[in-house]
């Protein structure tokens, strides 16, 4: 059976991946892949802390997280829809209007 | 069971049914008239005035009710969370109001006010909430709704790039935040911020690195919706590219929001660790007050301007929050500017959004001959920047007065508190060029045209209100400032064996 600490290994290498993803990936639907990537890390830490200490609190908080994240993903895909429309892509290095 | 009549739930269910029918009534509307806006924004504003009535009323009733949604331990009813929930509704009946002219005629007007209720209820509930459950989820009914109304300028491609950032950076701090209450769960076994902070004082020294960890994700995901200076990068963006009003929103609203949610969490945390994370918090205000108005030394436009002095505003909040150990007044200090800041950007942001509508400009050029052609706005504006600068009389000098004392009377405790205020002081100099600057072009400039414009009314209105506020509270402090302290012990007593202070 898996350790506590395995799960937190797992959940500390998916953070890495999704900072690497969102420091490095101009696409912004890459980059919506690799915040969720982060969220769902944290959601994987909660769960396995949940289940190391007997109380379900963390159980209940990973799903709002869940359900809120899914809300979150909605409205950031709406605005990625916008940007496609009015740019014909959707490489954020391209969204430069504003320039102070 | 719910306790409808606690302050907390009943702000909750006024603003949400109310935001949540806007919708509803547009839908079964037949024919869309063209008063729309009016009646939406009417609408709003009702029921924003009904709110900030029932939490000011009892404040000076002192009646506290319980708050109890199905358990009485994620929400409290006390002073520090009306304090905020008052600015934060203030700074909602200003951007409400002032939308009735400068959202006239744009699309979708039901869903605009629908979110800005919304995301007041998130903002809200931040202030009152003492469980990380409670706390993320309002968190996140307050940027949900931002992230779409940032971007509500549906063909305008800066609105949608501001959107865009804005997201991405908000979207990461809330997973940082996550991530950050999941280690604190997962140290201390529970999600009650004050349990758990009760905790962390007898945490085992081999775990210390992970709670400084979780101090640290708790810092950067606040700290993106603050400003401060290595998360401030998306703001100008996303203040300047977002329609006006809501950047007065994001500006006066979720930024004292974040900073809300700080307090209740990161300062208490550092006191139960027994960090000395204050200088690190005083490096990170020096450099986002000097960044934040360096930056605004070099732009063109109005509203990148004020989103640049609102970085350096939330530097001058932060000295605050750094010297809170040292000094008695240092968090009334803060939470004093944070209701000025409030008031002050906003009607900034409000007399920039009537300047839009009147004349559809935002750059330095467009307010050129302002003083004659919109008095009214730009004596608003001129006294709005000079409080944010903090010229005495008015109220941004008495809180900073109040946070630069702190700073000289940390003096004998730690050394550099001194160097605090004088950072601030040269640093409120240095902000009084660009403001003069705005100042100068106002008055002093002519333009090619200097017709008078007709000055939209409601935001007149809106802009008068924030003036008596300004000047009332300038002449005549000590009611406001009296709030404040009286504000910052409720924050230490949700967690009563923690003491603030050396």
């Amino acid at each position: 059976m898996a350790e506590l600490i395995d799960f937190i290994i797992i959940s500390g290498i998916l953070v890495a991946v999704g900072i690497y993803g969102l420091v490095v990936k101009r696409n912004a639907i890459r980059m919506l892949i690799s915040i969720e990537i982060i969220a769902n890390a944290a959601n994987l830490s909660l769960v396995a802390f949940s289940r190391n200490l007997p109380n379900a609190q963390g159980q209940v908080f990973a799903l709002f997280s869940i359900a809120i994240a899914a809300a979150e993903v909605a409205v950031g895909l709406g605005l990625i829809i916008v940007a496609y429309r009015l740019y014909k892509e959707i490489d954020v290095a391209e969204f430069r209007s504003m320039r102070g | 069971m719910v306790d409808l009549l606690s302050t907390p739930i009943l702000v909750t269910i006024i603003l949400g049914v109310v935001g949540l029918a806007i919708p509803v009534i547009d839908a079964a509307r037949r024919e869309k008239g063209k008063d729309r806006n009016k009646i939406y924004s009417a609408i709003a504003f009702a029921a924003l005035i009904v709110a900030i009535g029932i939490v000011i009323y009892r404040v000076f009733s002192g009646e506290v009710l319980p708050a109890v949604a199905f358990s009485s331990e994620v929400l409290v009813d006390d002073l520090f969370g009306s304090f905020f929930a008052i600015a934060l509704l203030i700074v909602s009946v200003m951007v409400t109001a002032s939308s009735w002219n400068y959202y006239k005629g744009k699309t979708n007007p039901a869903a605009y006010y629908s979110l800005i209720l919304l995301s007041t209820i998130g903002m809200v509930i931040i202030a009152y909430s003492t469980d990380f459950v409670m706390l993320f989820v309002a968190w996140e009914l307050m940027s949900l709704p931002t992230y779409a109304l940032a971007g509500f300028a549906k063909r305008d491609p800066i609105s949608n790039e501001a959107a865009i950032k804005y997201f991405m950076f908000g979207a990461l701090s809330s997973a940082l935040i996550v991530f950050a209450m999941g280690l604190v769960y997962g140290l201390t076994g529970t999600t009650n911020i004050g349990d758990s902070i009760r905790a962390m004082t007898t945490l085992d020294a081999s775990l210390t690195p992970v709670a400084l960890l979780a101090v640290g994700l708790f810092i950067a995901g606040f700290g993106f919706k603050m400003g401060l200076v290595p998360f401030h990068m998306w703001l100008p963006d996303a203040y300047e590219g977002a329609p006006t009003t809501i950047g007065a929103l994001l500006a006066a609203g979720t930024k004292k929001a974040g900073f809300a949610a700080a307090l209740r969490v990161i300062v208490l945390g550092m006191f139960a660790l027994n960090l000395d994370w204050t200088l690190t918090l005083a490096i990170v205000a020096i450099f986002t007050m000097t960044l934040g108005n360096l930056g605004a030394l070099m732009q063109r436009s109005v509203t990148r301007i004020l989103a640049y002095s609102s970085i350096a505003q939330a530097g001058y909040i932060m000295i605050g929050i750094a010297l809170a150990p040292y000094s008695d007044q240092a968090l009334s200090g803060s939470l004093f500017h944070i209701i000025n800041h409030a008031v002050m950007k906003s009607a900034a942001f409000i007399a920039a959004a009537g300047v839009a509508t009147a004349i559809a400009g935002y750059s330095l050029e467009k307010y050129r001959g302002l003083g004659k052609r919109m008095p009214i706005t730009a004596i608003a504006l001129s006294i709005s920047l000079l409080a944010l600068a903090g010229v005495p009389p008015l109220n941004g000098f008495w809180s900073k007065l109040v946070l630069f004392g702190a700073g000289i009377n940390s003096g004998p405790l730690v050394e550099w508190g001194p160097w605090l205020a004088i950072a601030g002081v040269l640093n409120s100099a240095l902000s009084l060029g660009y403001y003069a600057w705005i100042m100068r072009k106002m008055y002093m400039e002519d333009a090619p045209d200097m017709s008078k414009v007709k000055e939209p009314r409601a935001i007149v209105a809106v802009l008068v209100f924030a003036m008596v506020f300004m000047v009332g509270f300038g002449i005549w402090h000590a009611p406001l400032l009296d709030f404040a302290s009286k504000a910052v012990p409720d924050l230490s007593s949700a967690i009563s064996p923690v003491s603030l202070g050396p």
